[in-house]
């Protein structure tokens, strides 16, 4: 089953990785850094060689982005971000796993200073003829 | 002329025994798999313009030899490896054998590979991408798309494979009588969850470039020939068989998914069934009896049932029960519930369910909830059926399958009239669409042999 973890951060200025230019994620010392920065890599290997991993992208800063609302004469575009909040959507990574618990155990190590992850399942168009 | 999907069977059907036949000539499975991969390439390039050769085997295995002495004599380190290269070019009986009959030992060939792709160091994921790769024969782009997961996820996914199996020295070898049945057993999940893949996700008939249900088939047809004394692989392919056979049947050309028992019983392909039938009822009888093997009678007594009334569910209880014996876990017993339900009235079909209603496994697992929407609706409790089903929908990730469930719960709507609401704003759908709750048939119930029951039994 195909899950999505959304990274929700605001890095300033914005970058990557969002969790070093987070205030809560340069207070950490160096060892920590590294320390988290290994963790994440061993994860990553883990799930690329099990074949959970299926893709990730970061996002540019959201100020860059532009916005279409649909109206009744045609779509109407203007100046993002989308959301005046304090986290914005900074990245995602698509997961497949065998099991709900196996995907909160990844998204779990998501987790990053001065950001939010969030694990959605991912739809599918297939199905069981029920 | 054959057509260019008439040439891709060719060669796609010489695949595993060209690799077979270099790997056990060179010893390189990554390599080798490599070499034939481009050979193939190389085939639907010139094939279609030159016409087939006179032995398409021959042609791809001088082709793949050739690329593969290349790739050894591209890589200067191995000095080693190049000397032995200038003593092993295939001579002439090797690269052209008798046309394509396929001989004793290109059958251990194909069994050779096909553990040897589901080797047990390998991940699930892992040994179904390299299966199809190198048994099938697909490109790595009709794997991933295939899986709906990107080309360079899939190709990483392959090359990794293939590199742990050459570090943690699998060999290229039919397996001892010891080792086989395990081994056995793993190709067979690796080939049932490939055929779930593609039947599960064709919705809507839209045009698959390649078919993995027909792959599955193919290729455990291929592992039944090998090795005909080996009942589960025959009722894995008996439930291939029958559950295929309702291919045509199974969704509404928008894509909506019509349930087991409101299918157009005529459009079920009877030739496919016959042949499913024939295989279980031979299996079924001797040695031990396997969860493939149960799981395939279900199916087959539902395929034989001309009406969904007529559906004989004390049989489909007794097997499920069986089933239950062999590879318990909660799905059978949902399933099973749903038997009982059917065969012996609703009350024992919740006692089956409620309790599985606090297992932490399917807290989140929608068809628990169908299952209970189910088998409450029967029991006429409206308003609980409607919830589960509320539940149950919120909870899939099947497009179609959310789509059924909220139709069912859509129905189960109360009238209009409810003197004891006197809270919270009027909702003006409210009983639009009502249907009395005693009125026609409750939401169809999956039919039972659903992925979940593969992947959990394994």
């Amino acid at each position: 089953m195909k899950y999505v973890i959304l990274i929700y951060s605001n890095p300033n200025p914005w970058g990557h990785p969002t969790q070093k230019l987070t205030p809560e994620g340069r207070a950490l010392s160096a060892e920590q850094t590294d320390a988290m920065d290994r963790e994440f890599d061993s994860l990553m290997r883990e799930i690329s060689d099990s074949g959970e991993f299926v893709t990730a992208e970061a996002l540019g800063d959201p100020t860059t982005s532009t916005l279409y609302t649909w109206g009744p004469d045609g779509h109407v575009a203007t100046d993002g971000p989308y959301a005046e909040t304090k986290e914005q959507v900074a990245g995602f990574f698509i997961i497949d796993t065998e099991t709900r618990e196996r995907a909160d155990e990844i998204a779990a190590h998501f987790a990053q200073p001065g950001g939010t992850v969030e694990l959605r399942p991912v739809m599918w168009p297939g199905g069981d003829d029920q | 002329m054959t057509s260019a999907a008439g040439l891709e069977d060719v060669w796609r059907e010489c695949a595993p025994h060209v690799l077979g036949a270099l790997v056990r000539r060179y010893g390189d499975f990554d390599r080798a798999e490599d070499a034939v991969q481009d050979a193939l390439l190389a085939a639907a390039n010139q094939w279609p313009v030159d016409g087939v050769p006179d032995s398409p085997r021959g042609w791809l295995i001088t082709v793949a030899s050739r690329r593969l002495i290349d790739q050894w004599r591209a890589d200067a380190s191995r000095a080693e490896r190049e000397r032995r290269v200038l003593t092993a070019v295939p001579d002439d009986t090797f690269a052209t054998p008798a046309a394509d009959v396929a001989s004793a030992s290109d059958r251990d060939d194909s069994l050779a590979l096909l553990v040897l792709c589901c080797h047990p160091t390998l991940t699930r994921p892992s040994q179904i991408a390299l299966t199809l790769r190198a048994v099938a024969g697909l490109t790595t782009g009709q794997i991933a798309r295939s899986f709906l997961i990107p080309e360079a996820t899939m190709a990483q996914r392959i090359s990794r494979a293939k590199a742990r199996l050459r570090d943690d020295g699998a060999r290229f070898a039919v397996p001892s009588t010891a080792e086989l049945p395990e081994r056995v057993a793993a190709v067979s999940q690796v080939l049932s969850l490939i055929f779930t893949e593609g039947h599960t996700s064709t919705v809507g008939g839209e045009l698959m470039e390649v078919s993995l249900a027909d792959e599955a088939i193919r290729l455990t047809r291929q592992l039944y020939r090998t090795l005909p004394s080996n009942d589960e692989v025959g009722g894995l392919l008996a439930l291939m068989l029958v559950t295929h056979a309702r291919r045509a049947a199974r969704c509404t050309v928008d894509g909506s998914l019509i349930p087991l028992a409101d299918q157009d019983r005529s459009l079920w392909d009877a030739v496919m069934i016959a042949e499913g039938v024939r295989i279980v009822e031979a299996v079924l009888p001797t040695g031990q009896v396997g969860s493939f093997q149960l799981q395939a009678a279900i199916a087959a007594v539902h395929a034989e049932a001309p009406t969904a009334e007529a559906t004989d569910w004390v049989q489909i209880e007794s097997l499920y029960r069986m089933l239950d014996g062999v590879a318990p876990g909660p799905v059978v017993t949902l399933n099973h519930a749903v038997a009982a339900a059917m065969a012996y009235g609703p009350e024992s079909g919740l006692a089956m369910v409620e309790p599985l209603l606090d297992d932490p496994q399917l807290r989140r697992h929608h068809r628990l909830y169908a299952v209970h929407a189910h088998v409450l609706e029967l029991a006429g409790r409206s308003d609980e059926a409607r919830d589960a089903y509320t539940t149950a929908a919120r909870l899939a990730t099947s497009i179609p399958e959310q789509r059924h469930l909220n139709e069912c719960a859509a129905r189960l709507k109360p009238p209009r009239p409810a003197s004891h609401r006197n809270a919270g704003p009027a909702d003006p759908d409210d009983g639009r669409e009502a249907v009395p709750p005693d009125n026609g048939l409750p939401c169809r119930l999956p039919e039972c042999l659903a992925k979940e029951t593969v992947a959990m039994i394994e």
